[in-house]
C-alpha cells in the first residue's frame, strides 16, 4: 500500500509562510546573441584578438540536441534574435505570459571552456555586464546570476567580489561538469567570494570539460540529458566531503536543472559510508546528509514525472524538508516546465505555495529587497 | 564487588592492549584491556550486528578544521567494529558518528587482585 502522508510541516520548515510572491522562476536563460554584444564592456586589445582571430563564441555541441539551440519552437523571437536573446520578446512571452514576479536568468556562455584565462576573465565580465545592462535594467522582474571562469580562481573571486556589489545580482554560476569538483581545495577562493557576498552557488546543468560520464563518452543526447545527475552528485559529494560547509558555514548551494529524486538515495549511501569512514574526512561536525538538508536546495525543472505522482510526493517527503524545492521552468528551452502544469495536484497546497515562490523567495532573500 | 559483578579472567590474560569475547551466562561482552584500564560492552556493534571483539581499538580522528591536519586525540579510547568501521567510544559506548542515536551497552568493569570484573547490573 503506498501511502502519501507528510510529517507535519510545522515540524520541518516555515520557510515559505511569508511571501508577497506567489510565482518565481528559479531558471530562465539569458543568450549572448553574438559576440559583438560583448565588444562595448571589453578593453580594446580583445577587440583585435577576436576580429584577428574570428572567434564567435565558446565551446560547441558533441551531441546535436534534435531541439535547434535547445529552443522551443515558439521561443524564437520574431526580432531575429536568439531564444532567449531578445528580452522584450522573453518578458511579454515568459514573465507577462505567466506571471512570474521574479525569474533568475542563468547565461549559460561557457567562460569556463576558453583556456586563454586573461581572454575568458575578460569575457566573464563581459558577459556581467551585458546581463546587468541588457536585462536587469531593462525589467525589476529579472535578478542576475554572476559568471566566473572557474580555472582562475583568484580572478573569479575578484569577479564576484565586483559584480556582486550589484544587488540584482543574486548567485554566483557554476557549471555542473566541471574540470574538478567544487570541493576541491583550489576553488577555496570562489567558494570564500561568494560566501563573503552573501551569494548562493547555482550549480547548473551542463558543461563537458571531459567526458561526461564516470565511463566515457555516451552517443547519445538522450543519455547527455537523463545522466545528468551524475555530475550533480559528484558536486554534492565533494561539497560536503571537503568540508566547505565547516568554512563557510553561511554558503549555501542551488542545484540547478538537476532533477532532485536521486537526492534521498545520495544521502543515504553517504551517511552509511561516512559512518565507516569518518577518518578520511575528520572535519565533519554531521551526518553529510544534515550538510545537504541545511546548505542545499534543488530547483524542480525538469520535474521528475514517475507514472504514479503519489511516488513524487513519496520522493519530495525523502529530501527531508518542505522548502526544499524551487520551481523552475528553464525557458527558453524545450524542456520547458510550465507553471500551471509541471507540479501534479497531488502536492498539498502549502508545500505547493513554496515551491512555486515562498522556498526561492527565502533562499535568495527576495522579501528583503 | 557487587553480587552480580563476574570475574572474567585474569588481567594478564587479556594482554596490554586488546579486545576479547567473554560469555557470561546469555551475555556475549567484549572486554578491552588499555593498559591499565579495562572496560567492558555488548559484543554486538548497533548496526550489523558484528562481533566487536574482532574489531580495532584505535584514537579519534580528529581535525581543527577543512584541510588541516587531521590528528589522533590521544586521551580518546574507541573501539572500531570489524565490519563496517562503525567506531565506539570505549567510555560511554556511544558511536562517534551519532552519539545519540548508535551506541551499545557498556558495562562497569574494574580489576581487582589481577583479575578482571564485569558489573552486568
Amino acid at each position: 500500500m503506498v501511502t502519501t502522508a507528510l510529517p507535519e510541516a510545522d515540524a520541518r520548515t516555515d520557510s515559505h509562510a511569508k511571501t508577497q510572491f506567489k510565482l518565481i522562476d528559479a531558471d530562465v536563460h539569458n543568450y549572448v546573441n553574438s559576440i559583438d554584444e560583448l565588444l562595448p564592456f571589453m578593453a580594446r586589445r580583445w577587440h583585435a584578438y577576436i576580429e584577428q582571430s574570428g572567434f564567435d563564441g565558446p565551446g560547441g555541441n558533441v551531441f546535436p540536441r534534435l531541439y535547434e539551440y535547445a529552443a522551443r519552437r515558439d521561443s524564437f523571437p520574431p526580432s531575429g534574435l536568439l531564444p532567449g536573446g531578445d528580452p522584450d520578446f522573453a518578458r511579454d512571452q515568459l514573465l507577462d505570459g505567466w506571471g512570474i514576479e521574479a525569474a533568475i536568468l542563468n547565461p549559460l556562455y561557457a567562460v569556463s571552456a576558453l583556456r586563454n584565462l586573461d581572454f575568458s576573465n575578460a569575457i566573464a565580465r563581459a558577459v556581467n555586464e551585458l546581463t546587468a545592462a541588457r536585462w536587469l535594467d531593462h525589467d525589476p522582474r529579472w535578478r542576475g546570476s554572476i559568471v566566473v571562469n572557474t580555472e582562475d580562481p583568484d580572478a573569479a573571486a575578484a569577479e564576484i567580489r565586483r559584480a556582486g556589489r550589484d544587488p540584482r545580482f543574486v548567485q554566483l554560476l557554476l557549471i555542473v561538469r566541471a574540470v574538478e569538483p567544487y570541493g576541491r581545495r583550489r576553488y577555496r577562493p570562489i567558494l570564500a567570494a561568494a560566501s563573503d557576498m552573501g551569494l548562493p552557488l547555482g550549480i547548473h546543468f551542463g558543461g563537458d570539460p571531459g567526458p561526461i560520464t564516470a565511463t566515457g563518452w555516451p552517443s547519445y543526447y538522450i543519455e547527455d540529458h537523463t545522466g545528468m545527475p551524475q555530475a550533480f552528485e559528484a558536486q554534492v559529494l565533494s561539497l560536503v566531503a571537503e568540508g566547505v560547509f565547516e568554512t563557510f558555514p553561511d554558503l549555501r548551494v542551488a542545484l540547478v536543472e538537476g532533477g532532485f529524486a536521486w537526492l534521498p538515495a545520495l544521502m543515504w549511501r553517504f551517511d552509511k559510508n561516512y559512518k565507516g569512514l569518518r577518518d578520511e574526512i575528520p572535519w565533519l561536525k554531521k551526518l553529510p546528509s544534515e550538510y545537504i538538508r541545511e546548505h542545499f536546495r534543488a530547483t524542480t525543472q525538469p520535474m521528475e514525472e514517475p507514472d504514479d505522482p503519489r511516488h513524487l510526493l513519496q520522493i519530495m517527503d525523502m529530501l527531508g524538508r518542505d522548502d526544499f524545492l524551487m520551481f523552475a521552468t528553464d525557458y527558453p528551452h524545450w524542456d520547458f516546465d510550465a507553471p500551471d502544469r509541471a507540479v501534479p495536484p497531488i502536492v498539498p497546497d502549502d508545500m505547493r505555495e513554496g515551491i512555486m515562490a515562498g522556498n526561492a523567495a527565502a533562499f535568495y532573500d527576495f522579501d528583503r529587497a | 564487588m557487587t553480587s552480580t559483578a563476574h570475574d572474567v579472567g585474569a588481567l594478564a590474560d587479556f594482554g596490554e592492549r586488546g579486545a576479547r569475547r567473554v560469555q557470561v551466562g546469555r551475555h556475549a561482552i567484549v572486554v578491552v584491556r588499555w593498559d591499565d584500564e579495562v572496560y567492558a560492552l555488548r559484543d554486538t556493534c548497533a548496526h550489523q550486528g558484528a562481533p566487536l571483539s574482532s574489531g580495532t581499538l584505535c584514537h579519534h580522528v580528529t581535525a581543527a578544521a577543512a584541510g588541516a591536519p587531521i590528528v589522533l586525540d590521544p586521551d580518546s579510547r574507541v573501539l572500531r567494529c570489524p565490519w563496517h568501521g562503525w567506531q565506539y567510544d570505549l567510555c560511554t559506548g556511544r558511536s562517534l558518528h551519532a552519539t545519540e542515536r548508535a551506541r551499545v551497552r557498556t558495562y562497569p568493569a574494574r580489576v581487582a587482585d589481577g583479575r578482571v570484573y564485569v558489573d552486568l547490573g
